[in-house]
């Protein structure tokens, strides 16, 4: 249990492009100090809105809540805020070094300390070989690895990442998912914006899900799968007529042959179930406890519960539904009643 | 401070890439180079080792220094900083908003602890810097060549570097606000141009219509005078009616000159005076560097019967024209031709922060 105050903790977000396109809808979301948030959803459901409103980039509609302690948009709160941003463009005449030093001094550290870290982040990057070349030259993960440098020259207590495995090969991926569990045992909150599920499921603590500019669920990968967690047997023959004493929610019947699924993620209460069928002398072809992926949450949470399709892609352009106007005939609305 | 030297750094660096700024160095120091490879003497004009004959241009009518001098304002000012310099400034930086404002390297920039309107400003004076950079080695390269070749010193030249960057800015801060609306280095060069084109043609305008005021002013004097001499000499109503309607016509025509010069003059007012404020130097080196201009005499010899390009009734020289005008323009202070110029520049000035300040990225 996290007792600091949350290094985001934002209230009410929202914002409205151009007055009909919803980007964000009233987004709560608590990062805690020392966890690894990720933050989940489909293509242009407000993810890199939210977090370019965390660093000025964008201005909010409303907004309520703190980053640090300090209000959302004060400027100087950025220095202990570290950022890569979605496909990040330093300018190509410059090399790794000057673009991290670049950085680093718009942050107003001074030159002996910026050289200092610059040299560190490059080597932790395994970018010191390449350090001097100009950017113009690096394939995309090596600038993904710089642009990560740069958004840590700070020393960063909040560290925001906007795709950072974008274009990293697996390797890479594994250093950079590397780096961020470093930076959590470093007690840095990072907030971690990624298609790539998986990844984000072996480092996150917690994850939000951003739908069409609101959030769907968040909160630890455990807690949100907790309702998913089953037990699968499967038994030679037919099922047996009495599961329903069990409460058992369904049976399937796979080519192997049938299976019992047990809603439960407690082991003990499927025994009775197991010795049964052994008393009946049924052959158990199997025992597995089964819990949701995050892709599988991800998935029911992007999935239209009236169609069962995928969500489109995309902020919503519609208006705020208005009110439906009053059947009754004017005059005998019963306002107050 | 360090952010500043940051930004500084790294518009030094763009420059630095994209080589047109070496380039119009090289060229504005090629330029002084050839012109310290003119010479004059007694005979003509000289260039290294050769030598031309010149009935008029040689030192018995241009003293040596005055020759240097003409050169550097006419040429070297008039002609490279004011025109093909500054147009090699422009494409050079054109590209420092449109740049700074591009996806993915915005983000970088706002995420940092820095406001939003010293960012714009920065950028946008670092681009004036390097202007002032390349105008200061090319001023001072013309001050040696006019002093070591001509024999003097001329310290009222260094007020060419103030008054080309501030010419210069007036574009600028309209390169700036189109690249910042448009994100485009393209848009930005070609709109800064066709407004330069724009404020050209009101100033030629403005002139013209001025002379043509002066020349129908003088013109309406001397029909007047003709006319009361008629009268006073009693002359018949054949004599005087003709000279009565020519100055009746005389005066329309000044009336139009003049309404169109006040219209001209107006919408100039409100805009940058690139050509005023470039010729604030050439005013300078006339009455404190001795460098007075010679109005063309040809109206003497030969041209149009009126002597001028208005046609006038009265026979009156272009020369006093010219010389009438210049006397006017002299009248204009340096607070209507920079104040008023500044006063524009500050509003679209305000205008980008307020934008920039606004605009989500």
């Amino acid at each position: 249990m996290v007792s600091e105050t949350p290094s985001i903790d934002l209230k009410n977000v929202s914002k409205i492009y151009k007055g009909r396109i919803h980007a964000l809808r009233n987004v709560d979301i608590q990062v805690h100090p020392g966890e690894i948030y990720g933050l989940l959803g489909p293509n242009g459901a407000g993810k890199s809105t939210l977090v370019k409103i965390l660093m000025t980039v964008v201005r909010a509609t409303h907004v309520e809540g703190t980053m640090l302690g300090d209000p959302i948009g004060r400027k100087s709160t950025l220095t202990r805020v570290g950022y890569l941003p979605e496909h990040h463009r330093f300018p190509h005449w410059l090399t790794g070094r000057q673009a991290i030093e670049f950085s680093a001094a718009l942050c107003k550290i001074s030159r002996v300390v910026r050289r200092r870290r610059t040299s560190k982040l490059l080597e932790q990057m395994m970018m010191t070989d390449w350090a001097d070349s100009r950017i113009g030259t690096y394939s995309k993960g090596m600038q993904q690895r710089i642009g990560l440098a740069a958004a840590l020259v700070n020393d960063p207590e909040l560290v925001l990442l906007d795709e950072p495995t974008d274009g990293v090969d697996p390797v890479g991926r594994r250093e950079i998912r590397d780096i961020l569990v470093e930076m959590r045992d470093e007690g840095r909150s990072v907030l971690v914006n990624s298609h790539i599920l998986s990844e984000l499921e072996l480092v996150c603590d917690r994850v939000g899900i951003l739908v069409k500019g609101s959030v769907a669920t968040q909160g630890t990968i455990g807690d949100l799968t907790a309702d998913s967690q089953r037990y699968e047997v499967l038994i030679a023959g037919d099922a047996p007529n009495w599961l329903a004493d069990f409460k058992a929610s369904s049976v399937e019947v796979p080519d192997a042959g049938t299976k019992l699924v047990i809603p439960t993620a407690d082991p003990e209460s499927i025994q009775p179930i197991l010795d049964r069928l052994r008393a009946e002398a049924r052959t158990i072809l199997s025992v597995q406890p089964f819990r949701e992926s995050l892709e599988d949450l991800f998935l029911r949470a992007v999935t239209d519960p009236e169609s069962g399709l995928a969500m489109k892609p995309g902020a919503n352009r519609k208006r705020p539904p208005k009110a439906a106007p009053p059947s009754t005939p004017p005059g005998e609305s019963g306002v107050g009643t | 401070m360090i952010q500043t030297l940051a930004l500084l750094n790294a518009a030094y660096r763009e420059l630095n890439a994209r080589k047109l700024f070496w380039v119009t160095m090289a060229i504005s120091l090629f330029i002084v180079a050839v012109f310290a490879m003119v010479g004059i003497n007694e005979k003509g004009l000289s260039f290294l080792w050769w030598g031309f004959e010149f009935e008029i241009v040689n030192t018995q009518f241009f003293p040596r220094e005055v020759f240097y001098k003409f050169l550097f304002a006419n040429f070297g000012i008039g002609f490279w900083l004011s025109w093909l310099a500054s147009i090699l400034a422009l494409i050079s930086t054109a590209s420092i908003v449109p740049d700074m404002v591009t996806g993915g390297s915005i983000d970088i920039l706002l995420s940092k602890p820095i406001g939003r309107t010293r960012l714009f400003l920065t950028r946008y004076f670092t681009g004036l810097l390097f202007v002032t950079v390349q105008v200061a080695v090319f001023t001072i390269a013309s001050i040696l060549v006019v002093g070591f070749r001509g024999g003097s010193w001329e310290p009222w030249f260094l007020l060419a570097i103030p008054l080309v960057v501030i010419f210069f800015s007036y574009l600028f801060c309209i390169c700036a606000l189109v690249g910042l609306l448009t994100k485009s280095t393209i848009v930005a060069l070609l709109v800064t141009m066709l407004f330069w084109l724009f404020i050209f043609g009101v100033d030629s305008a403005e002139n013209l219509t001025l002379r043509g005021s002066i020349a129908y002013e003088m013109d309406l004097e001397q029909v007047q005078v003709d006319l009361d001499e008629a009268v006073v000499m009693g002359d018949p109503i054949e004599v005087t009616a003709p000279l009565l309607e020519v100055v009746e016509r005389t005066q329309n025509s000044y009336e139009n000159w003049s309404i169109f010069h006040f219209w001209f003059y107006s919408v100039k007012t409100f805009l940058p005076k690139t050509t005023e404020t470039i010729d604030l130097l050439d005013r300078t080196l006339r009455k404190k560097a001795g460098l007075g201009v010679a109005f063309p005499d040809e109206g003497d010899r030969r041209g149009p019967r009126s002597g001028n390009m208005f046609g006038t009734t009265s026979y009156i020289r272009q020369r006093d024209i010219e010389q009438a005008a210049e006397e006017r323009l002299d009248t204009r202070g340096v607070m209507w031709i920079i104040g008023s110029s500044l006063i524009f520049e500050a509003l679209v000035l305000i205008f980008c922060c307020w934008r920039f300040l606004r605009r989500d990225f």
